[in-house]
């Protein structure tokens, strides 16, 4: 079994299919990562499970993978308890939580942003001009860099879980890029697809962000590191100036012209 | 016992005690974390030198004598004063001095420890009100002591 907790939890699902149900029972969603290459231990470690579901939940997936067999499991790892139900942050990640709340609404709107494309009149290219400036400098600029060139430097930049957040971003990227091209062509078929793409991305990886990286993250830092984390991100903001402003009232006036 | 209907504070309990030897507890000399002098809140200076910058520790009186691991998992390398919410007097000072540590000693954190009791309340109550007042922004936490030394809640606020 123990060569298991080393394996990708991708090459895993894919040679035991039903391994992706059992995770699912733990509230732990692999099974639509585009990466996958988190290592089984790691997975169970970043979820923070109570010792017996961790034990209950290694059990079954030895039951898939060794049916029939007697396998032992390591006992689990002692964990603090969890001091609330309620999802509680430090400051600096509740900075990071909140600034994905302008990104959400945005993606929320891209569907109805797809559907009404018009590529035509300069104010329909200035609409889809405006919602590449809010990933491109709110969501990328401002709110990726704070974790790329700040937040992940306190951990191992090779760890899957980063690897996987690192890819998430490059990707978006590349939808970015794609997304300019097909504006400068004027085509709309392509231009939508990557804006659905990305939102698609983007929800996943927010979702992974707010509910697996963050708490993982707070329960490994220090209290000396939350304190620079809080500084670093508060030395950002006053040196970009930045002001959400300008994106929030984008948004507000989309979702009044759709209806949200 | 009967159902007690006064302060929860001076509320009268008596511990079934255990000692430090019984299973699973370390035994043997621990050595005291603390690394400055004076600690009390009315004598401290709050722009001493080993405030600058520091992550600061606010705690009830009545804390370390309940957190058997005090010393090991909360003072470590932290910066500390103690007051008592419920009895010391002129608190007003208290508050000046937390804004003092914020704006002026720029401390890194603040964590304010104290007992499940109500009264402890105020002490986080006073850390909250310098906080605001204070012009810098910092990550303030608490944690919350039973009266039998177990960790009940500890969050940023």
């Amino acid at each position: 079994m123990e060569a298991f907790f080393t394996k990708g939890i991708k090459e895993i699902i894919d040679q035991y299919p039903d391994v992706e149900k059992i995770l699912d029972e733990y509230g732990i969603g692999c099974g639509p990562c585009s990466v996958g290459i988190c290592e089984l231990k790691d997975i169970v470690d970043i979820h923070n499970l109570p010792e017996d579901q961790e034990r209950e939940l290694m059990q079954k997936i030895a039951g898939i993978i060794y049916p029939g067999q007697d396998i032992k499991i390591p006992p689990g790892k002692k964990r603090a308890p969890a001091v609330s139900d309620e999802m509680k942050y430090s400051p600096p990640m509740k900075q990071l939580v909140e600034e994905h709340v302008l990104i959400k609404r945005w993606i929320a709107l891209i569907p109805a942003v797809v559907k009404n494309l018009d590529l035509e009149s300069g104010e329909g290219r200035q609409l889809i001009l405006d919602g590449i400036d809010l990933i491109r400098s709110y969501a990328d600029r401002y709110h990726h860099a704070k974790e790329e060139d700040i937040l992940f430097k306190y951990f191992d930049k090779d760890s899957e879980i980063l690897q996987v957040m690192y890819e998430d971003h490059t990707t978006g990227r590349g939808h970015v890029k794609a997304m300019l091209d097909a504006l400068e062509r004027r085509d709309a078929a392509t231009l939508g697809e990557h804006l659905l793409a990305y939102r698609d991305l983007l929800t996943g990886h927010i979702k992974k962000e707010d509910e697996i990286l963050y708490p993982w993250m707070d329960r490994n830092l220090s209290t000396t590191q939350v304190g620079e984390l809080f500084a670093k991100f508060s030395e950002v903001d006053e040196k970009m100036g930045f002001s959400p402003d300008k994106y929030l009232n984008f948004i507000e006036k989309l979702e009044k012209q759709f209806n949200r | 016992m009967a159902d007690f209907q006064g302060c929860p504070g001076s509320h009268m309990l008596n511990f079934n005690t255990q000692t430090a030897n019984d299973a699973g507890q370390e035994v043997g000399k621990i050595s005291s974390q603390l690394g400055q002098w004076p600690i009390q809140m009315h004598l401290i200076s709050p722009l001493a030198p080993y405030y600058q910058n520091a992550d600061v520790l606010l705690t009830a009186d009545c804390v370390a004598y309940a957190l058997g691991d005090f010393h090991r998992e909360y003072l470590k390398d932290k910066s500390l004063a103690i007051a008592c919410p419920k009895l010391d007097s002129g608190q007003d000072t208290y508050t000046e001095k937390i804004k003092a540590w914020i704006d002026e000693a720029n401390i890194n954190t603040l964590t304010v420890l104290i007992m499940q009791v109500p009264c402890c309340m105020g002490l986080l109550g006073l850390a909250r009100e310098a906080a605001e007042k204070a012009k810098r922004k910092i990550p303030i936490k608490y944690v919350v002591v039973g009266v039998r030394g177990e960790v009940i809640r500890e969050e940023w606020v």
